[in-house]
């Protein structure tokens, strides 16, 4: 037979066809039986960002010790669209246990909700989703009393008080959201302080940096900035910076990523509430294997935070940086 | 005078002749060769991951998430046959989808009431940056690079006024439900991949079979030579633009459906990956060829290598940059394709017009 | 000659800014006639033809066609009176098959709803296409590769034929022997002379005064914008031609 175009496409079809039916009567049913090595994959909120892959070096940890395999991706952005796909391939790949940190309350409920039916255990990490109730566990730190020692921090830099801002990355995500909300709270209760309100980076340094130089132009007496996550404190100190006011201005940033610790040790930047994503990832690893077993697991954890600045730097602090490779 | 060859010259004669091709001249068609990547790539992983990679649950998910893309793409196909570019794609998307939303918030309900003014109002605003575009590029002859540039960032902008930069997430359920995750009725198709299906077919026959599409192919192909014959040269480009706008305008809804949120930071590297889908399958960047088979191949390349990527394991980046290299082997082999016509192999491009390029029957 | 021109001009100006590319000029060509247009670079040939084929807005003067006074504003509306125009550049869309660019912008609808459509009759056009070919002689091999794989001479016999087909009353041909070999050169001067054998008028720039003497009727000599002399081909020679050209012949008349 000639393989004249429509033939060669028809052969091709059938083959992919095959492929497709010859595997598909024989697919998992759900995990591996108990006693295999348990399969959990790690869906980082955003790929190359420090504080995740701190998580993924716990996660990384805690999996070896008890005989799991990690599978770890994420989105090149902190973006649902592209957040999506992934949950869908990892879905489809059927793991035992999927640790996501979801970049869309809205978005990510239904992809998640529809991986625990199809009998995934979902432990939700650092953000979270509207109703989490089909989670087998929600971790993440203390986000509000983050804020909050954010501005404590700021108040034991500039004990006499004045103005602040604080530069959040998107609003709709949870964590930034309450650290902002935990921060206002202390910053209203305090008379001897102004807050000038949340301004958002869309976690985009350069964004950030543009902020706050408008800020300043439009208040140039600002004493403190509270930086909500580690791009908007990389753009926050770029942009005090180029404004020039590096003594006046303190910066006290969330997250402690390398480039951050090294403006800390530059004095660019005077203290860093550091969360600690690693212990998120182990606590993570140990509910996802305890869900499991068929064990039951705590529904909500909380982590704490650390203050860094430049005294306990080279001490106590060291161990709270976040890593860029485990 | 002259004497023409031993070939009878009968009417339609010319096109009987080369019927029956070899399968040499079926593979340097690039529409054709793309397919075949794309199956091979599908192959690999099927025999990396034989259990998880070729089911349909699989396969279904991979359809489901490239179906917004496909609506893009076809206007993309469209825009970048006439040899121009539309960037803004991803912003127009967005504030059609915030302005949707907002209306059907502001309207109430979740029924199909509610929600067919939504899917109204998100076309018509599509549409309406689609036109700025068009005009914009035919009459002020601004590039068409600049003008998209700016509704770009436009679009983003006003979406962000409108919103505060706060993502709107009430979605009617009713779009949620049918379109959003549900299923053909009967069936296990996904709602938005038919919805997807549909429009590529519609638009794929106005491309290949109509004088619109035909009138497509001559402006990018010689604008002027078109314009001399008197082809409406400039109605047509504020066509293709304001169709492209339209599409966009319905995967803002589309969007809106799946993911229940605005999603106002996302969708910022959509107009570079519809590009990418585009080129890769098979249209070329300076006009006059393409076709929209090729794009929806091109749009699957990534996707499947995404997905497949994520159920090997292999790391996030490593996606990136395969798609990358893809993209580059396309655009050359398109470059090699054009010298070699240019240079009067008629082999290979009979080879094309009779499979997937413009059908002389 | 006695009968009415099929397409005159009368005192044509058109200016560039400061340069007169058209100063005045008068031009006029028969039914079933060839003028050849002669003239050195910058006298004004191209932006004559221009002007004739609706792609020029005029200063002043008239343009009669048949006798009646036309504006010409647009190349359709010169498509229209049936006067067809081939570019140096040929004015082929290079993707699409010969066939297309035969009808292209005048394509023939399929029947009934499907024609309203945008549904083309592909086969009527491409069979219609073929008779032209054939007609002209040109040998054009496929209907269905896209011209641009094709030889210069093709080419241009699409062109021509493309032009001939649709033309009426006059057709502008710009320099078309210009990049061509012998043997095709040889088949589109025999075109010439069959469009002319079919009644319409043809114009032809040229630079080749033997291709001249060979097959027009008539010349024209353009220079600095204004018609300088008018000869019978067969009565005249190259040495006088180029004198009209260059001015060193200045009114002369035949």
């Amino acid at each position: 037979m000639k393989l004249t175009p429509k033939v060669t496409l028809l052969a091709a079809g059938v083959l992919t066809a095959t492929s497709l039916t010859a595997c598909a009567g024989g697919s998992a049913s759900g995990g591996s039986a108990a006693g295999a090595q348990p399969k959990l994959t790690f869906i980082q909120g955003v790929a190359g960002d420090e504080f995740y892959v701190s998580m993924q070096c716990g996660i990384d940890a805690a999996a070896k010790a008890s005989g799991a395999t990690v599978n770890t991706q994420g989105p090149a952005k902190f973006d649902p669209t592209l957040q999506k796909p992934i949950v869908d391939s990892v879905v489809a790949s059927q793991p035992d246990a999927i640790l996501i940190a979801p970049t869309d309350v809205a978005a990510m409920q239904a992809p998640l909700k529809a991986a625990a039916a199809a009998g995934i255990k979902v432990v939700l990490v650092d953000t979270t989703v509207q109703d989490p109730s089909f989670a087998a566990s929600a971790i993440a730190s203390d986000n509000k009393g983050g804020g909050l020692e954010a501005f404590k921090a700021i108040k034991n830099l500039s004990p006499s008080g004045g103005k602040v801002l604080v530069i959040s990355t998107d609003p709709g995500v949870s964590t930034a959201d309450a650290r902002v909300a935990g921060f206002e709270e202390g910053a209203k209760a305090d008379p001897s302080f102004e807050y000038l309100g949340v301004q958002y980076s869309h976690n985009d340094p350069a964004e950030a940096a543009k902020l706050v130089s408008a800020a300043l132009a439009k208040d140039p007496d600002i004493v403190g900035v509270f930086a909500a996550n580690t791009f908007a404190a990389e753009g926050t100190a770029t942009g005090i910076r180029q404004a020039g006011k590096q003594n006046q201005v303190k910066i006290v940033g969330f997250d402690a990523g390398p480039a951050q610790v090294k403006q800390l040790k530059d004095g660019v930047v005077q203290a860093l509430i550091a969360q600690e994503p690693a212990s998120i990832g182990t606590q993570g690893v140990d509910q996802a294997l305890k869900a499991i077993k068929g064990e039951s697991t705590q529904k909500e954890i909380q982590t704490g935070f650390k203050q860094i600045t430049a005294d306990n730097i080279s001490g106590d602090g060291a161990k709270y940086v976040y890593k860029s490779s485990c | 005078m002259t004497t023409t060859e031993a070939v009878p010259r009968t009417a339609g004669t010319a096109t009987e002749i080369s019927r029956v091709h070899s399968l040499r001249q079926v593979l340097q068609v690039q529409s054709f060769q793309i397919l075949l990547v794309l199956l091979v790539i599908f192959l690999v992983f099927s025999a990396l991951a034989p259990e998880v990679f070729p089911t349909w649950g699989n396969v279904r998910q991979i359809i489901q998430n490239v179906s917004i893309l496909g609506v893009l793409g076809i206007g993309m196909t469209f825009v970048i046959v006439t040899s121009g570019i539309d960037l803004s794609i991803g912003s127009n998307l967005v504030f059609s989808g915030v302005v949707a939303a907002k209306v059907m918030q502001a309207v109430g309900g979740s029924g199909w009431g509610t929600a067919i003014v939504g899917i109204l109002v998100a076309v018509g605003c599509g549409l309406g940056w689609g036109l700025l575009n068009g005009v914009l590029i035919a009459k002020a002859k601004v590039p068409p690079l600049i003008v998209t540039l700016g509704t770009l960032g436009g679009a983003l902008g006003l979406a962000q006024v409108i919103t505060g930069g706060v993502d709107i997430r009430e979605v009617p359920a009713i779009l949620q439900d049918t379109i959003g995750y549900g299923n053909v009725p009967g069936t296990t198709l996904p709602t938005i991949s038919l919805i997807a299906m549909v429009l590529i077919l519609i638009f794929g026959t106005v491309l290949h079979r109509t004088r619109f599409g035909l009138y497509t192919f001559a402006v990018g192909s010689n604008e002027e030579s078109a314009r001399r014959v008197g082809v409406k040269v400039d109605r047509q480009l504020i066509s293709i633009y304001a169709l492209s706008g339209g599409l966009a305008g319905v995967a803002g809804i589309l969007s809106l459906s799946q993911y229940g949120t605005t999603a106002i930071a996302g969708q910022s590297a959509t107009n570079l990956n519809v590009i990418a889908a585009v080129v890769i399958g098979g249209t070329s960047l300076f006009g006059g060829v393409g076709t929209i088979f090729g794009t929806v191949v091109g749009l699957f390349i990534p996707a499947v290598l995404q997905n497949g990527f994520v159920i090997v394991g292999i790391q996030p980046f490593w996606q990136q940059v395969a798609v990358g290299a893809v993209l580059v082997v396309a655009v050359y082999v398109d470059q090699r394709r054009r010298a070699a016509a240019a240079r009067g192999h008629s082999a290979k491009s009979d080879g094309k017009k009779k499979l997937f390029g413009r059908r002389s029957s | 000659m006695t009968t009415i021109p099929v397409l005159e001009a009368r005192g044509l100006t058109r200016s560039f800014g400061n340069v007169r590319a058209l100063d005045g000029v008068d031009f006029d060509v028969h039914a079933g006639e060839v003028v050849a247009l002669i003239g050195d670079n910058g006298a004004g040939k191209s932006t004559l033809v221009k002007a004739l084929s609706g792609n020029l807005a005029l200063d002043s003067g008239k343009i009669l066609f048949a006798g009646g006074e036309v504006e010409l504003g647009s190349p359709s509306q010169a498509s229209s009176l049936g006067i067809e125009t081939v570019y140096q550049d040929l004015a082929l869309a290079p993707h699409l098959n010969a066939a297309q660019n035969m009808f292209l912008g005048r394509e023939i609808p399929k029947p009934g709803f499907q024609g309203r459509l945008g549904f083309m009759d592909n086969k009527a056009m491409r069979a219609k296409s073929r008779e032209a070919f054939d007609e002209l002689g040109a040998t054009v091999r496929s209907l269905s590769d896209p011209v641009g794989s094709m030889s210069g001479g093709q080419k241009q016999a699409i062109a021509i034929a493309r032009a001939v087909a649709w033309a009426k009353g006059v057709i502008f041909l710009d320099e078309p022997t210009a990049a061509l070999g012998v043997v095709q050169t040889r088949n589109v001067l025999e075109t010439i002379r069959r469009v002319r054998d079919k009644g319409v008028g043809v114009v032809f720039i040229s630079h080749s005064m033997p291709h001249v003497i060979d097959v027009a009727d008539r010349v024209q000599v353009l220079r600095l914008g204004r018609r300088v002399a008018t000869y019978e081909a067969k009565k005249t020679s190259v040495e006088e031609l180029v004198g009209a050209m260059t001015g060193a012949l200045d009114g002369a008349h035949s």
